[in-house]
């Protein structure tokens, strides 16, 4: 059931965060978000770093190309907050693995303006596994039945999926 | 929190750049659509489809009333969140007769439950409510052996009067007195609040309804005739004692709804424009009254409260979670 409209790098991103928010994903459930300023990161990105800005488009999703040094690509993404640190990080390592299989060698960073921070991610062998560890179990979350079943995390009281839930 | 518009005078309602722009004889009013939800329409109000496919963008769902306050229909935009998925889930537990049976029971027990709930609140402050209350729980007993959902509606409609019956003692008000029910029209007062405090409470749950991924027209307690909505109807039953009824022993109780509000119209009564207008209020004020709900830890409005109920039901057809109707806890 995995389709066109979740890539399967927005799907790595749930996954690190949450199993039953991919599954939820997976049938379409978006959740209603009442509160607009929940997704607010992604303009405040374009005001931290405007001038560097190019874009590449990837499996309709938009990655920001940071810069050319020579042979060098740098991809990234500005975050709002590390809160989903690890999410962005194999989501990221996911960019750089699809690019690496078009023939594009290149490094990412995850930015962090607020926090002033800086992460730099490379496409390693241990990451290249555990990517396609999660691929594996994405594939098997999306056969379940039914869901998985809630568990109280620091992620839900951000989640747009918190009311369902809870409810 | 978004916004309920209610409009009672008459003009016409458009779109004027990205706000909606109401002109009446008297004024023009901006209303800005960020922090609107739903639209209310009790006046003669013009509108075109301009401004329909504005409110399909806004995903704003409008509701008319006629002039004596009757519900006439609603604007229900396409639908903005959509889930083949659920659909589905949604018609096999209505097609499959154990699955729906399952549900519409629990929309009648939560009925009665939270009409037992109201009962006994009003019985610890002294009001001579024993008749009634043994009455519905005798009527009850028979609500696990029943087979089918028209003997659920009908067991639920021999409570209800019972508990309608158990008003009079609550309200204790010779301008309000039951003397069974009537509708289409309502032959009295307190009728006429009754009618009026449901169809009012019946478009709350469609606009909720409107914001989830179910679909309205599939309903499980109340017989879906593929025309009209049905899943508002029986959401509905679950919060009349908590929502729809409070709000007339309030509204009566404290002297704010008067003889004066209602109407001899057509061959029965009617409340009038004043009338509707603080029922309206009381009732949105009773919908953003908020309470501390245990699974969320924070503060949940009673509209808020509807939308978790949907959840409830969502989760129940996707087999998540079995559905447990809301409970008052007072
Ligand atoms: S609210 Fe919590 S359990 Fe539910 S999907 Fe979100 S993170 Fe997962």
């Amino acid at each position: 059931m995995v389709n066109s409209m979740h890539p399967t790098g927005t799907l790595i991103w749930y996954y690190y965060i949450c199993p039953r928010e991919v599954w939820l994903m997976s049938r379409q459930l978006t959740p209603w978000q009442e509160n607009p300023f929940i997704e607010i990161g992604r303009l405040l990105s374009e005001e931290a770093y405007k001038r560097e800005r190019k874009e590449i488009h990837l499996e309709n999703i938009v990655i920001d190309l940071l810069k050319t040094e020579g042979e060098n690509v740098v991809i990234g993404e500005v975050k709002k907050s590390s809160r989903f640190e690890k999410s962005a990080r194999m989501q990221l390592a996911f960019y750089l693995w699809r690019l690496k299989q078009l023939g594009i060698e290149a490094t990412g960073q995850l930015l962090f303006p607020k926090e002033k921070k800086k992460i730099i991610v490379t496409l390693t062998k241990e990451l290249k596994a555990e990517l396609i560890e999660a691929q594996a179990q994405i594939k098997e979350i999306i056969k379940m039945e039914i869901p998985p079943q809630a568990q109280k995390t620091k992620f839900c009281s951000k989640c747009g999926y918190q009311e369902f839930c809870w409810s | 929190m978004k916004r309920t518009i209610y409009i009672f005078s008459d003009g016409e309602l458009k779109r004027k750049g990205n706000t909606l722009y109401f002109e009446t004889e008297e004024g023009k009013k901006y209303i800005p659509v960020e922090n609107t939800s739903e639209l209310f329409i009790f006046g003669e109000v013009s509108i075109n489809k301009r401004l329909l496919e504005f409110l399909t963008e806004s995903e704003i769902i409008m509701h008319f009333f006629n002039y004596y306050g009757y519900y006439v229909g609603s604007y229900y935009p396409r639908q903005h969140l959509n889930s083949g998925y659920m659909i589905l889930k949604q018609a096999e537990h209505y097609l499959d007769p154990s699955k729906r049976l399952i549900l519409a029971r629990k929309f009648v027990e939560g009925a009665v439950e939270n009409i037992k709930k109201v009962l006994a609140y009003y019985k610890n402050r002294g009001k001579q409510l024993e008749k009634y209350i043994q009455k519905i729980e005798s009527i009850s007993q028979s609500l696990q052996s029943c087979k089918d959902t028209e003997g659920l509606m009908a067991i639920e409609g021999n409570i209800r009067e019972q508990y309608y019956y158990a008003f009079d003692r609550i309200l204790d008000n010779e301008h309000f007195i039951f003397e069974g029910r009537t509708r289409r029209p309502p032959k009295n007062r307190l009728n006429a609040l009754i009618s009026f405090a449901n169809s009012i409470l019946y478009t709350v749950c469609l606009s909720e309804i409107y914001h989830t991924h179910l679909d309205p027209r599939i309903g499980f307690l109340h017989t879906t005739n593929f025309r009209r909505f049905s899943l508002n109807l029986d959401v509905a039953e679950v919060f009349k004692p908590i929502i729809a009824d409070r709000v007339i022993f309030t509204l009566v109780n404290k002297g704010i709804i008067k003889p004066q509000h209602f109407e001899q119209k057509l061959d029965g009564i009617v409340l009038n424009e004043k009338g509707r207008e603080v029922f309206v209020r009381e009732m949105d004020e009773r919908l953003k009254a908020t309470f501390e709900h245990r699974g969320l830890g924070r503060h949940v409005s009673y509209r808020q409260l509807i939308r978790l109920e949907l959840y409830k039901i969502e989760k129940h057809l996707i087999g998540d979670e079995e559905y447990r109707p809301f409970i008052t806890s007072w």
